[in-house]
C-alpha cells in the first residue's frame, strides 16, 4: 500500500486497475468465472502457464489466428508458383535437359516450403500481433509482486476502464473470493 | 496376479516439486554466476571453432582442391557432413512438433533442449553447402535475387530445393523455439536482479505477462506451428535425399531414399539428443525432469527407427536385384565387397546391430550403455552418408573413370571445426537460456490442473486406480 | 636503328604506362611476319616510327633487331583482329617432313593442323606435331648463345667462326640429327669439300641405321622401305609400331591402315594385321592377332617365317631346310598361308631398332612375296647415307683418340642419348665443341659454343617427307629468342657470314626449280608441298651373297630388357613440353613418368606390384625404376622407355626428388642392340605413378561393343542395344506403339525440329588406334591447362577428351585392347543440366550442351550426375599456375587460343564440340548463304581434324548427306548407355576385328 500512496503525493498517477493474487490455478479459475458473472469485461488473469479451461472461465472468443495463417499460407503458395513461373517461363526461359519450361513436378518442393514458411510467419507474428506484443512497458510491471506471475503467482486484474469499475467493489469481490493479496495498479 | 500388468504412466516430474521449486531448478542456472567449468568448456569449443575458421579460410584462399575430391567423386566429406548434421537437426523439431500433436507430455522435459540442438545442428549443416562450391563469393546466385547476369536459379535442381528446404527449416525451427522461449525469458526477466539481465531478458521476452488472453492465442499459435513443423521436418530430409534420388547415379537413383533418410535422421537426431541430455542432466542436476523414463522412451524410438533403417538397407539390395539393372547390382555388391567395404560394414554394425540391444529393458534404462550407443549410432549414421555419397560416385557407369576417394587433413579439420561451432552455440544456450521449457513443464505437473483441487480450492493429488481386468477371472 | 624499330611495336598511348614485361608481350604478339612488307621502309612504317618515338625512354632494347613491321594502331590489310590466318608449313621429325597448316592469330601461331595436300599428313597429325606449338612457346627454351657457359651473341659466334674455320685443315666432325633438307645437304657438301679433314655423321638414337644396313645386306643398297598399306590386305608387324607417333611416318601409315579397315556396310572387307612383339604397342593393340614374344626372339621368328615361305616362293632359298624353335609354331604356318594368299598385297615389317639381320630377312621376304613395287617401295634416300651407327661409333672413337679438334653438333643430344658410347668423355678430348639446340641440354653444357636454335615455326627450312615429297618449312613468327636454324649455322661455319635462312632456302630451290621460279615458289609456299617430287624408287634384287645370320636364334634365356623411344617424349627431345608429359601413355595410361613394364607373370616372379621400385642391371649399368604390370607383355621381358630423369633442362622435364616427378633416365641401359640380358631385383621402395585409369576391365559392360567381321556379316546390327542385351531399350516398346522414336517420357521435351543445323558426332571405334592426338589437339585448341603429376595422381586430369583403354578377352596374359575416345556426349536430355542450381549449363537450339563458365558456382553436381564422367573441374586456379610460372609467363600465354576463354578456379568445364569453330563456320555461312547452316565439312572439331585415323565424324545431322548423318544411320552406330535415355549426340561405331579362322 505504501508505494502507490507515495505516488499519489508526487503526481496524481492514473489508476490502471486492481490486481488480486490468488493461491492456485483453481482459485484463479473460480475468480475468473466469478468476475465474468459479475459483468466485468475489461479484465485479465495472469499465470505462469496456460490454465486448462481458463478460456471458458473468462469466456474468450475463438482466436482469429487461424485465418491469419491461412491467408499467409495462400500468399506463400501463390507467391512461390508465380515467382517460378515468372522466372523460368516468362522472364528467362532456358532449355534445361530438354524439359518443359513449366516443369510442374520439379516445382513442388519449393512451393511446399514457401507455403510452410509464410504460414509459420503468419502464426508467429500473427500471435504477437493479436497479443499486442512486444509491449515492453506495462503498468503491471510497476507492481513488485507481479513478478511472481511468471513463477508461481496467479493474478487477476480488473481494469479501471471497465464501465462497472469501482475500486472498493472490486477489492470486495477479490477479498470474498479469497485473494491472498489485493493492490491498486497505477500507470 | 494377472498376466495383465497395468502400468500407470509414471509421473513426468520426479521428486515433489511445486511451481516455485521448478522455477528455481531451471532458472537458477542462468542467474547464478558463471561456473569455471563452463569457461573451460567454452575455451575448448572456441578453439575447435577457430579450427573451423582456419580450415574454411584456407579453403577459400586456395580452392576446393585442398579437399580430397577428384574427378568421379565430386562430393566428399562436405556433403557427408551436411547430410549428417541436417539429420541430427531432425530430433528437435520432431520431438516438439510431432510429439506435441500426439499429446506426448513427456516431450516437455527435452523439447527446448532438442530444439536448440536442432537449430545449432542446422547451422553446422548450413556451413557445408555454402563452402563446398568452387566460387564461394557468388554463392548468392542460388537465391532468386536479381544479379548482373539477369539470370534466375534453375528450379529443376534438387540443390535449389535444398536451399529452400533447409533455410525454411531453420527459420521455422528457430521461430518455434523462440515462441516457446518467450514465457521462460519473462520468468528470468522477473527473477533477474542485475540491470543487464533485466534489460536483455526484458527485451527478448517482449513484455510477456502471462496473461491468459495471450496464452489463449499463444497456445493456438503453438499448435499451428507444430502442425506446420511436422510435415516440414519430414519434407526437409526428403528433399535432402532428392539430391541423390533425383540423379541417375547407381545407388543414388532410388525411390526408397526419402523415407529411409527421414528414418535415419530421426534415428541420429534422437541419439544426439540423448548424448547431450545425459551429460547435461548430470552436470545441471536435472534428473528430476529429464528422467530415466524419458531416456527409455527415446531409446525405443531409436530402436524402431534403427530397425527401419536396417530394413531400408536390405530393401536397397532387393530393389537393386529386382530392378535387373546391372549397374545397380554392381554398385551394391561393390559397397559390401569393394574398396569401401570397411565403411559399409562399419555402418551396418553401428546402425543395424547396435540399436537392437534396446530390446532389453535393462539396457534401455542403463545410462552408460545408452550414452555409448547414442554415440555409436551417430558414428554409424556418418558412415551411412559416406557410403551413399562416395561409393556411388567412385564406381559408377564407366569403369575407366573409377577412382578412389580419400579425404585430406582439411576435410577432417573442417568437420571437427563444426563441432566447435555446435558446442559454442550449445554452451551459450545452456548458460543464458532456460534449457527446459519451464512453462510447459509446470503445465504438466498435477498441481497445474484445476481439476486436482477440491471445492475449497485445496490441492489433492490425483490417485491412479489400477483396474483388475475381468478377462482373467478364474 | 634497332632501337627505333623496337618502338614500332607500340600499339596505343595507354600502353606507355605498361611495364616492360607487358612491353615484351606486346612485342611478341605482333611479330614482323604478321605484316611483312616486301619493300624497304614503307610510309606507314615511317609514320609509326615517328609517332612512337615517345616510347624510346620507356622500353627495353634487349630483343633482337627488327625488320619491317607496322604499328597496330594502323590496320594492315591481311590481318583482321580475331580472324585467324592459315599458312602452310611443315614440321621436321627424325629427318622427315610432315605438311602442316598453321593457324595464326594476330601473327602468332596457336595451332597446327595437317596439310590435306601433303602425302605424309593427308590432314592428320601426330601428338608431336600438335604439341610443337607449346614447344615453341616454352619459356625454358635456350634464349642465348653461350660461349663456355657465359652469355654471348650471334655476332660473336660469327666472328669466332670466321677465324676458327678459316683453317680448312681443321679436323672437324659434324654430327647432325637426321635431316632431309636439300639446303643442309648442299651446305654439307660445301663443308666436306672445303674442310679436308672433316667427317659428317648423322645420329638419331632411334634412327633407321639398322634398317638401312639390313637392306644393304639383302639388296646391296641402302634403301628405305616405304610401305603402302592402302594396297595391303595383310600386314605382319614384327615389333614395328608404325602407328606410334615416334615413327617418322606414323600419320601416313595410320591413315592408310585405318582406311583399309573402314567398313560402312557388311559387304566391305578389312585388312588383317598381325603383330609379334614383346611390349604392348599401339600397332599391337590395333592388330587382329597379337603374339607376345621376347624382342630377342624376333630374329628367330623372322627366320622361321622365311623358312616356312622358302618352299613356296622363290628368293628365299637361303632359308630352305632351316628350322628353329618357332618352325612348328602355329603362327608361322598361318602367317605363311596368309602371306602366300596375299602375294604382292601384303607387308612384312620389323621395328627400326631391331637388328640389321632381321631387316635383311624381312626385306628378302617382302621381295620374295612380290610386295616390292606394290605395297613396299624401296627408296633411295640420299640424306641417309651418313646415318649409320657404326659411322657414329667410329667418330666417337676418333674423338676419344683426340683426332678431332672441332665437333659441330646440329640439334642432336648425344651426351644424353649416347651414354652407352660415353659420348660425354669423348667430347672432353675435343677443344672446340659447337652445339645447336633448343635447350641448354646435357650436350650444350659440355659444349664450348651453345647456339640456341630457332624452332621450325620460327625459321626457314626445307626437306623431304618420309616418302620423298619435297616441301618448305615456312616460319610463322620471328624467332622469339633470336635462335638460328641449322642451315644458318652451317652457312656461318662454311661461309663465315650470317645469311638469313630465307635466302639460303630460296637459293636451293632456285637450283631445284630453275625456270619460272617465282611462280612455282609462290605455289610451293601456298600449297606447302611440291607434289610432283619424291625419292627415286630403287630397283632392288636379292643379292646372291645374302645369307641370314642365324647365330642369335637362341634368344636371351634369362630376363631381357628393351629400351625404346617413349610414346610421348620420343628420345627426350620433347621432355619439356608439358602437354606431352601429361598425355597418358596410350597403353599404360601413365603420365609424367616412365616405368619398367612387365607381364603379370614376370611381376609375380619378381614378386613386385605396380609402383614397386626394381633395380635393373644390364651392361654393367644399374638403374632404379618403378615396375608396372602390363597385361599382354611378353614374359621374362621388360620394356623401358627413355627421355625421362632429366636435370637442368626445364621446369617440366627436370626430375624433382622432393615430389618425385620426372621419371628415370634409362639411357644408361641402352646397349648396341635392342634387347639385352639384365638382372632385375626388387628394392622394397615404392615410387608413386600417376596413372589416369585405375580400372582396366569393362566389367562385362557394353560401352565398348565389338564383333568379328564374320559375325558382322551374319548379324549386321550386332551393336544394337537389343542384340547386346536381348531386350529393347526400356520405354522403346511403348514409344513404338505411340509411333515415337525415343523412349517414352514423363514430359513433352523441348525439341527444335526446325532449328538447323543440329550438331552431332560419331566415333568409329574400328578406326581409332588410341594414339591420343585428339587429346593434345583438344588441349591446344581449347586452352586446357596442365596440372602436374601431383594433381593427376589425385584424379583431377583436365583433358576434355580422353581415350579410355580397356583390356578385353578371356586370356588375362594376352588380352585384346579396346581404345575408346570419350568427349562430352552432348546429351539431348542432359543429366548435368537439370541438377545445376544456377542454370550454368544449358542446351542450345543446335543441340549442344553448353557450359556457361562465368555463371558456374562450382557445386560439381553436374559432374556427379554425368554418367560419362566427362566434366572437368578447376579444383585450383590451374590456368594461372600453368600460364604465369617462370620469368616470362607472357611467352607461354601466347600459345593460348584467343577464341577460347581461360577458365577460372572453381568452375566446371568440358568438351564444347569446339563451339568457337562451329560459330565461326555459322557466321561465315550466314554471310555467304544467309542461313547459318554451314556446308558439309566446313566445320571440323580439333580432335576430328587431328585424327590420323579419321575416326571422328562431326557435322550437321539435319544434312542427310553429311558424313556424320550417314554414320549415324549405319547399323554399327550405337549410343553409350542408351538405356539411360540421355540421348547422346555423340555416338560410337562398334569395333570390328578380322581374325584369321586358322588362329581362332
Amino acid at each position: 500500500m505504501s508505494a502507490p500512496a507515495k505516488k499519489k503525493i508526487e503526481d496524481q498517477p492514473k489508476l490502471h486497475g486492481i490486481l488480486g493474487e490468488f493461491r492456485n490455478p483453481k482459485a484463479l479459475y473460480d475468480i475468473a468465472a466469478l468476475t465474468v458473472k459479475s459483468g466485468y469485461s475489461k479484465f485479465d488473469t495472469y499465470s505462469p502457464f496456460p490454465i486448462h479451461g481458463m478460456d471458458k472461465a473468462m469466456n474468450l472468443k475463438k482466436s482469429k489466428l487461424g485465418w491469419i495463417v491461412i491467408i499467409h499460407g495462400l500468399i506463400g503458395f501463390t507467391g512461390a508458383i508465380s515467382m517460378m513461373y515468372y522466372m523460368s517461363v516468362m522472364d528467362y526461359p532456358m532449355n534445361i535437359s530438354g524439359k518443359p519450361f513449366f516443369n510442374a513436378p520439379a516445382w513442388v518442393p519449393i512451393t511446399f516450403e514457401l507455403t510452410v514458411l509464410l504460414s509459420a510467419f503468419g502464426a508467429v507474428f500473427g500471435m504477437f500481433f493479436l497479443n499486442g506484443l512486444p509491449k515492453l512497458n506495462n503498468p503491471l510491471f510497476n507492481v513488485d509482486r507481479f513478478k511472481k506471475a511468471t513463477d508461481d503467482g496467479f493474478f487477476i486484474c480488473i481494469e479501471a476502464e471497465d464501465s462497472l469499475f469501482e475500486t472498493e467493489k472490486v477489492k470486495e469481490l477479490f477479498k470474498e473470493a479469497g485473494a491472498t493479496h489485493i493492490e491498486e495498479v497505477y500507470d | 496376479m494377472s498376466k495383465y500388468d497395468y502400468v500407470p504412466e509414471p509421473a513426468l516430474v520426479k521428486g515433489n516439486h511445486d511451481f516455485a521449486s521448478l522455477t528455481r531448478l531451471v532458472t537458477d542456472i542462468n542467474l547464478r554466476p558463471t561456473p569455471k567449468g563452463w569457461y573451460l568448456a567454452m575455451i575448448g569449443a572456441n578453439s575447435l571453432l577457430a579450427i573451423l575458421g582456419i580450415a574454411v579460410g584456407y579453403l577459400i584462399w586456395e580452392g576446393t582442391g585442398v579437399w580430397g575430391l577428384n574427378n568421379p567423386v565430386g562430393w566428399g566429406w562436405a556433403i557427408i557432413n551436411f547430410v549428417w548434421w541436417v539429420g541430427i537437426g531432425h530430433a528437435g523439431t520432431l520431438i516438439s512438433a510431432v510429439l506435441f500433436l500426439f499429446r506426448q507430455d513427456w516431450r516437455t522435459a527435452i523439447n527446448r533442449f532438442a530444439e536448440a540442438m536442432t537449430i545449432f545442428a542446422v547451422m553446422c549443416a548450413g556451413v557445408f553447402p555454402a563452402i563446398h562450391v568452387g566460387r564461394i563469393w557468388v554463392i548468392y546466385w542460388v537465391f532468386p535475387v536479381p544479379n548482373q547476369m539477369d539470370m534466375w536459379p534453375n528450379f529443376n535442381s534438387p540443390l535449389l530445393w535444398d536451399v529452400f528446404a533447409v533455410s525454411t527449416y531453420f527459420t521455422v525451427s528457430f521461430l518455434f523455439w523462440y515462441v516457446g522461449l518467450v514465457p521462460d525469458l519473462a520468468t528470468i526477466r522477473d527473477r533477474a536482479t542485475d540491470k543487464i539481465r533485466k534489460y536483455a531478458y526484458g527485451i527478448f521476452s517482449l513484455g510477456w505477462t502471462g496473461s491468459n488472453r495471450h496464452w489463449w492465442n499463444y497456445e493456438k499459435a503453438y499448435m499451428i506451428l507444430a502442425g506446420l513443423a511436422t510435415p516440414l521436418v519430414l519434407s526437409v530430409h526428403t528433399i535432402v535425399s532428392f539430391d541423390f534420388a533425383v540423379s541417375l547415379i547407381p545407388g543414388w537413383h532410388t525411390t526408397i531414399f526419402p523415407p529411409y533418410f527421414v528414418a535415419g535422421a530421426i534415428f541420429s537426431g534422437f541419439a544426439m539428443v540423448l548424448t547431450l541430455m545425459i551429460v547435461a542432466r548430470k552436470i545441471y542436476g536435472m534428473k528430476d525432469i529429464m528422467t530415466d523414463d524419458h531416456m527409455e522412451k527415446m531409446n525405443i524410438v531409436i530402436m524402431v527407427t534403427g530397425s527401419m533403417v536396417g530394413f531400408a538397407y536390405m530393401m536397397e539390395f532387393f530393389v537393386a536385384w529386382y530392378s535387373g539393372v546391372e549397374y545397380e547390382k554392381a554398385i551394391f555388391l561393390l559397397r559390401a565387397t569393394g574398396p569401401y567395404a570397411w565403411a559399409y560394414w562399419a555402418m551396418m554394425t553401428c546402425n543395424v546391430l547396435s540399436p537392437q540391444f534396446f530390446w532389453f529393458k535393462k539396457l534401455r534404462r542403463s545410462v552408460v550403455f545408452t550414452f555409448f550407443i547414442s554415440i555409436v549410432v551417430n558414428i554409424g549414421m556418418w558412415f551411412e552418408r559416406m557410403v551413399i555419397t562416395v561409393t556411388s560416385l567412385a564406381n559408377d557407369y564407366l569403369p575407366s573413370s573409377w577412382d578412389y576417394y580419400s579425404p585430406t587433413i582439411w576435410d577432417v579439420l573442417t568437420y571437427v571445426g563444426t563441432f566447435g561451432l555446435f558446442f559454442t552455440m550449445f554452451l551459450l544456450f545452456l548458460r543464458f537460456l532456460p534449457m527446459i521449457a519451464l512453462a510447459e513443464v509446470k503445465m504438466v505437473i498435477p498441481q497445474a490442473d484445476p481439476h486436482n483441487y477440491d471445492e475449497n480450492q485445496d490441492y489433492k493429488a490425483p490417485k491412479v486406480e489400477i483396474p483388475t481386468p475381468k478377462a482373467v477371472e478364474a | 636503328m634497332s632501337e627505333v624499330k623496337q618502338n614500332t611495336y607500340w600499339k596505343s598511348l595507354n600502353e606507355l604506362a605498361k611495364n616492360q614485361e607487358y612491353q615484351k608481350f606486346v612485342d611478341r604478339e605482333f611479330p614482323e611476319n604478321a605484316t611483312e612488307l616486301s619493300d624497304g621502309f614503307s610510309r606507314r612504317g615511317f609514320l609509326a616510327i615517328m609517332g612512337s618515338a615517345v616510347l624510346l625512354a620507356s622500353c627495353d632494347f634487349a630483343r633482337r633487331p627488327v625488320q619491317k613491321i607496322l604499328p597496330y594502331s594502323k590496320q594492315p590489310e591481311d590481318i583482321v583482329p580475331g580472324i585467324p590466318l592459315f599458312y602452310a608449313s611443315s614440321i621436321p621429325f627424325q629427318g622427315s617432313l610432315t605438311g602442316l597448316v598453321v593457324e595464326n592469330h594476330e601473327g602468332r601461331p596457336t595451332k597446327v593442323e595437317g596439310n590435306e595436300m601433303h602425302p605424309a599428313s593427308h590432314g592428320g597429325t601426330s601428338i608431336f606435331h600438335q604439341a610443337s606449338v607449346l614447344g615453341m612457346y616454352d619459356p625454358d627454351r635456350s634464349k642465348k648463345v653461350l660461349r663456355k657457359g657465359t652469355d654471348s651473341t650471334v655476332n660473336d659466334f660469327v666472328d669466332f667462326a670466321k677465324k676458327h674455320f678459316a683453317d680448312t685443315n681443321k679436323r672437324i666432325a659434324f654430327i647432325s640429327e637426321a635431316s632431309s633438307s636439300p639446303t643442309l645437304l648442299g651446305l654439307k657438301a660445301q663443308a666436306l669439300n672445303k674442310f679436308n679433314n672433316a667427317d659428317w655423321v648423322t645420329y638419331e638414337p632411334f634412327g633407321e641405321s639398322n634398317a638401312l644396313e639390313g637392306t644393304e645386306r639383302a639388296f646391296g643398297q641402302r634403301v628405305r622401305a616405304h610401305f603402302d598399306f592402302s594396297k595391303a590386305n595383310v600386314f605382319v608387324s614384327l615389333d614395328d609400331d608404325v602407328l606410334n607417333g615416334t615413327h617418322p611416318n606414323s600419320v601416313e601409315y595410320g591413315k592408310q591402315l585405318s582406311a583399309a579397315r573402314k567398313v560402312t556396310s557388311n559387304a566391305d572387307s578389312m585388312n588383317r594385321i598381325y603383330a609379334v612383339e614383346n611390349g604392348y604397342t599401339l600397332t599391337g593393340s590395333y592388330a587382329d592377332h597379337r603374339l607376345r614374344l621376347k624382342a630377342s626372339e624376333i630374329d628367330a621368328f623372322a627366320h622361321a617365317l622365311a623358312a616356312a615361305l622358302s618352299s613356296r616362293v622363290s628368293g628365299l632359298s637361303a632359308f630352305s631346310g632351316y628350322s628353329n624353335q618357332f618352325s612348328d609354331h602355329k603362327w608361322i604356318a598361318t602367317l605363311a598361308d596368309d602371306l602366300i594368299a596375299n602375294r604382292g598385297e601384303s607387308v612384312v615389317s620389323v621395328g627400326n631398332n631391331h637388328s640389321a639381320n632381321a631387316h635383311a630377312v624381312v626385306a628378302a621376304i617382302n621381295k620374295a612375296l612380290g610386295n616390292d613395287g606394290s605395297t613396299v617401295n624401296y627408296l633411295e634416300v640420299p640424306h641417309l647415307d651418313e646415318e649409320s651407327t657404326s659411322a657414329f661409333n667410329s667418330t666417337v672413337d676418333k674423338m676419344n683418340n683426340g683426332e678431332y679438334d672441332t665437333v659441330v653438333m646440329l640439334g642432336t643430344n648425344p651426351v644424353f642419348s649416347a651414354q652407352n658410347r660415353n659420348f660425354k668423355n669423348a667430347l672432353s678430348n675435343v677443344e672446340e665443341v659447337i652445339h645447336l639446340s633448343d635447350y641448354v641440354d646435357e650436350t650444350s653444357k659440355k659444349a664450348s659454343w651453345h647456339i640456341n636454335s630457332a624452332f621450325y615455326l620460327e625459321s626457314w627450312g626445307d626437306g623431304h617427307s618420309y616418302g620423298g615429297v619435297r616441301s618448305v618449312i615456312q616460319p610463322q613468327i620471328q624467332p622469339l629468342y633470336n635462335g638460328l636454324s641449322n642451315i644458318e649455322v652451317m652457312n656461318i661455319i662454311v661461309n663465315g657470314a650470317m645469311t638469313p635462312g630465307y635466302d639460303l632456302v630460296q637459293s636451293t630451290w632456285k637450283n631445284i626449280y630453275g625456270s619460272n621460279f617465282e611462280s612455282r615458289w609462290a605455289t610451293l609456299l601456298h600449297d606447302g608441298v611440291d607434289t610432283n617430287s619424291g625419292f627415286t624408287k630403287a630397283n632392288v634384287r636379292l643379292s646372291g651373297s645374302f645369307s641370314p645370320d642365324t647365330s642369335k636364334d637362341n634368344a636371351i634365356s634369362g630376363m631381357e630388357i628393351t629400351v625404346r623411344a617413349d610414346s610421348t617424349l620420343h628420345d627426350g627431345r620433347f621432355a619439356n613440353i608439358a602437354w606431352l608429359q601429361e598425355l597418358p601413355d596410350p597403353m599404360t595410361k601413365i603420365t609424367w613418368d616412365n616405368v619398367a613394364a612387365m607381364s603379370p607373370a614376370t611381376a609375380a616372379e619378381l614378386d613386385v606390384e605396380n609402383e614397386d621400385v626394381v633395380e635393373i642391371t644390364s651392361n654393367g649399368q644399374t638403374i632404379k625404376i618403378a615396375a608396372w604390370i602390363q597385361p599382354g607383355h611378353a614374359d621374362n621381358s621388360i620394356s623401358l622407355t627413355v627421355g625421362y630423369g632429366r636435370e637442368g633442362i626445364g621446369r617440366v622435364a627436370n626430375r624433382y626428388i622432393d615430389y618425385t616427378t620426372g621419371g628415370v633416365d634409362t639411357y644408361p641401359l641402352m646397349g648396341s642392340e635392342l634387347s639385352a640380358e639384365a638382372t632385375v631385383s626388387k628394392t622394397g621402395d615404392t615410387y608413386e605413378i600417376a596413372c589416369v585409369q585405375d580400372h582396366h576391365s569393362l566389367e562385362g559392360r557394353d560401352m565398348y561393343r565389338m564383333a568379328t567381321l564374320e559375325e558382322y556379316k551374319s548379324n549386321p546390327d550386332y551393336a544394337s542395344f537389343e542384340s547386346v542385351h536381348t531386350y529393347p531399350v526400356p520405354g522403346m516398346k511403348e514409344a513404338a506403339e505411340k509411333g515415337e522414336d525415343v523412349p517414352i517420357s514423363l514430359f513433352d521435351e523441348q525439341t527444335y525440329p526446325d532449328s538447323e543445323p543440329q550438331w552431332g558426332m560419331a566415333i568409329d571405334l574400328n578406326s581409332c588406334f588410341g594414339c591420343g592426338v585428339c587429346v593434345i589437339a583438344c588441349q591446344s585448341e581449347n586452352n586446357i591447362p596442365v596440372i602436374g603429376k601431383k594433381e593427376v595422381n589425385r584424379g583431377r586430369e583436365m583433358h576434355w577428351i580422353r581415350t579410355d583403354r580397356y583390356y578385353v578377352g578371356e586370356d588375362a596374359d594376352a588380352p585384346m585392347t579396346a581404345h575408346q575416345p570419350v568427349p562430352c556426349m552432348h546429351c539431348e536430355a542432359a543429366p548435368c543440366e537439370q541438377v545445376c542450381p544456377v542454370a550454368a549449363t544449358t542446351h542450345s537450339p543446335d543441340g549442344m550442351n553448353q557450359m556457361t563458365y562465368n555463371r558456374c558456382i562450382g557445386t560439381r553436381y553436374c559432374a556427379n550426375n554425368c554418367p560419362y564422367k566427362v566434366r572437368r573441374f578447376n579444383f585450383f586456379n590451374f590456368p594461372k599456375e600453368f600460364l604465369t610460372t617462370g620469368a616470362e609467363p607472357d611467352i607461354i600465354q601466347m600459345a593460348m587460343n584467343p577464341e577460347v576463354t581461360v577458365r577460372f578456379r572453381g568452375v566446371m568445364e568440358k568438351c564444347t564440340y569446339c563451339v568457337q569453330r562451329v560459330n565461326r563456320a555459322k557466321i561465315e555461312a550466314k554471310k555467304e548463304t544467309g542461313s547459318p547452316k554451314p556446308a558439309e565439312g566446313a566445320v571440323k572439331t580439333a580432335c576430328q581434324q587431328a585424327c590420323p585415323a579419321d575416326a571422328i565424324y562431326f557435322g550437321d545431322l539435319t544434312n542427310e548427306n553429311s558424313e556424320v548423318a550417314k554414320m549415324k544411320r549405319n547399323e554399327r552406330n550405337y549410343q553409350m548407355l542408351e538405356e539411360l535415355n540421355t540421348r547422346p549426340r555423340t555416338s560410337y561405331m562398334a569395333k570390328l576385328r578380322n581374325p584369321n579362322p586358322a588362329l581362332a
